[in-house]
């Protein structure tokens, strides 16, 4: 795409957000919504490594926390640890086989939903009730789902950015 | 040593994210619902609002049908509920109305608040929120409406929730759902108080602190109790009671309450001008 590419980034991150408030906020598996902007550090992980996946989880943790009664912030520290979680494991594993996103997108999804309600009840939010697993593991499968779409969205948005960066730390 | 070089740089750059972000929160945390954050908050709220508004016209018929499938084979058995519950609660109001007056008179008597009499504003439900651990709705109204910090919102049906967070054009609503979410009410037929708790999920809610000596059927409407200092005013309509044990050797009984509000399907309530006291 003849884009430019300083656009592509808050473009994406803009269709991210309209994305995870709007379409997926009505769609819910018992009563639990896909986060999109979990996916988002996560791809950043997988197409760009740890410290471009950490910088990714940030932002779209912060922009997601903008939206949510819990203090500003916590979605941004879970989100930045998973991007960089999911760089280091990944870096050189890339580009293997089409089903490797897929289940990294699952595992770290349903990590990050762990990881986002320990450090709340830490912060006194009661969050680690039973729904826990039901959470986790709807969050796991959705973005599974939509792993192959979110990964090569997020790689497109970091276009040049990316460009000469060697992927193997 | 270029790749110890280079992932010590990440581990840096690692580090640098994560302080930032327990800066803000720690920020967030401490400054409560004031200060420079919150501004920053609502700021984004109102500059997102008619993205999102636009966003959400063109989804509503996929999420609409992504709603209703499954929905279809219930429909005749609650249409005949409905009707029953209908002739029933015609026959209830009628009861009700006199004895209502009485009460509205008495409690006028005693400067007490009630529901009924308050002021309030319509408001449109804009979205759910965003995420898996909070339950809570946005309204499509702000402080332009007189909207704050507190307010119950209720519908037709009975209680919905309270504001929690207010921008100029929007805010956000705590629904009586949410695990932090506290009502303090009362049984109507015994007239003993409880606290009514969110359990997190859209299953019954746990109503709290009724010892084992009241009496409480299944059936029994539960209305917010207006306690002095309470978060609610006086006689909103909660929900009814669903299920009661108790064990002999238990203080409480357990008791699940139904909410007499479709928490998942709305779509209009009404914000009463109220503020809590003290």
């Amino acid at each position: 795409m003849r884009s430019d590419p300083r656009l592509r980034l808050p473009v994406m991150f803009i269709a991210a957000l309209l994305l995870q408030t709007t379409v997926l906020a009505r769609i819910r598996f018992f009563g639990v919504m896909p986060d999109f902007m979990l996916l988002v550090a996560v791809a950043g992980g997988i197409t760009a490594g740890p410290t471009r996946g950490a910088t990714l989880g940030f932002a779209s943790g912060m922009l997601i926390d903008l939206f949510l009664p819990t203090p500003l912030g916590l979605s941004a520290l879970v989100f930045t640890l998973v991007g960089y979680g999911v760089g280091v494991a990944n870096t050189g594993v890339l580009r293997s086989a089409w089903y490797i996103p897929v289940l990294v997108a699952a595992g770290a999804s349903a990590a990050g939903v762990v990881l986002y309600a320990l450090v709340g009840s830490v912060l006194g939010e009661p969050m680690v009730t039973g729904h826990l697993i039901t959470i986790a593991a709807v969050v796991g499968v959705s973005n599974a789902v939509m792993a192959p779409v979110g990964v090569r969205f997020v790689d497109w948005s970091l276009g040049s950015l990316k460009a000469g960066a060697p992927l193997s730390a | 040593m270029a790749v110890y070089r280079r992932s010590r740089r990440n581990r840096f750059f690692l580090v640098l994210l994560a302080l930032t972000s327990v800066t803000v929160l720690t920020l967030d945390y401490r400054g409560g619902g004031d200060g420079a954050l919150e501004g920053i908050r609502s700021t984004a709220h109102d500059a997102f609002a008619p993205l999102q508004s636009a966003a959400d016209w063109a989804v509503s018929p996929i999420s609409g049908f992504f709603n209703s499938i499954g929905d279809f084979g219930d429909l005749k058995s609650e249409n005949a509920r409905l009707r029953r519950e209908l002739d029933e609660a015609r026959a209830e109001a009628i009861r009700g109305a006199d004895a209502d007056r009485e009460r509205q008179g008495l409690l006028q008597l005693q400067g007490l608040d009630y529901a009924g009499g308050l002021d309030s504003v319509p408001a449109r439900v804009v979205s759910t929120a965003p995420t898996n651990f909070q339950l809570t709705i946005t309204l499509d109204r702000g402080t332009d409406a007189k909207l704050d910090v507190g307010m119950p919102v209720v519908t037709a049906a009975g209680l919905v929730g309270r504001i929690t967070e207010v921008s100029k054009i929007r805010s956000t609503v705590l629904l009586i759902t949410d695990p932090q979410s506290n009502v303090g009410v009362r049984l109507a037929n015994s007239g003993e108080p409880g606290v009514l708790r969110g359990s997190g999920t859209r299953n019954p809610l746990p109503l709290d602190l009724i010892t084992n000596e009241i009496p409480v059927q299944v059936g029994e409407p539960v209305v917010t109790s207006g306690l002095e200092r309470g978060l609610f005013p006086a006689q909103i309509p909660v929900g009814r009671v669903r299920n009661v044990t108790s064990q002999p050797s238990a203080l409480q009984k357990d008791i699940l309450i139904e909410p007499s509000v479709d928490l998942v399907r709305l779509e209009f309530v009404r914000v009463l001008l109220w503020r809590p006291t003290g």
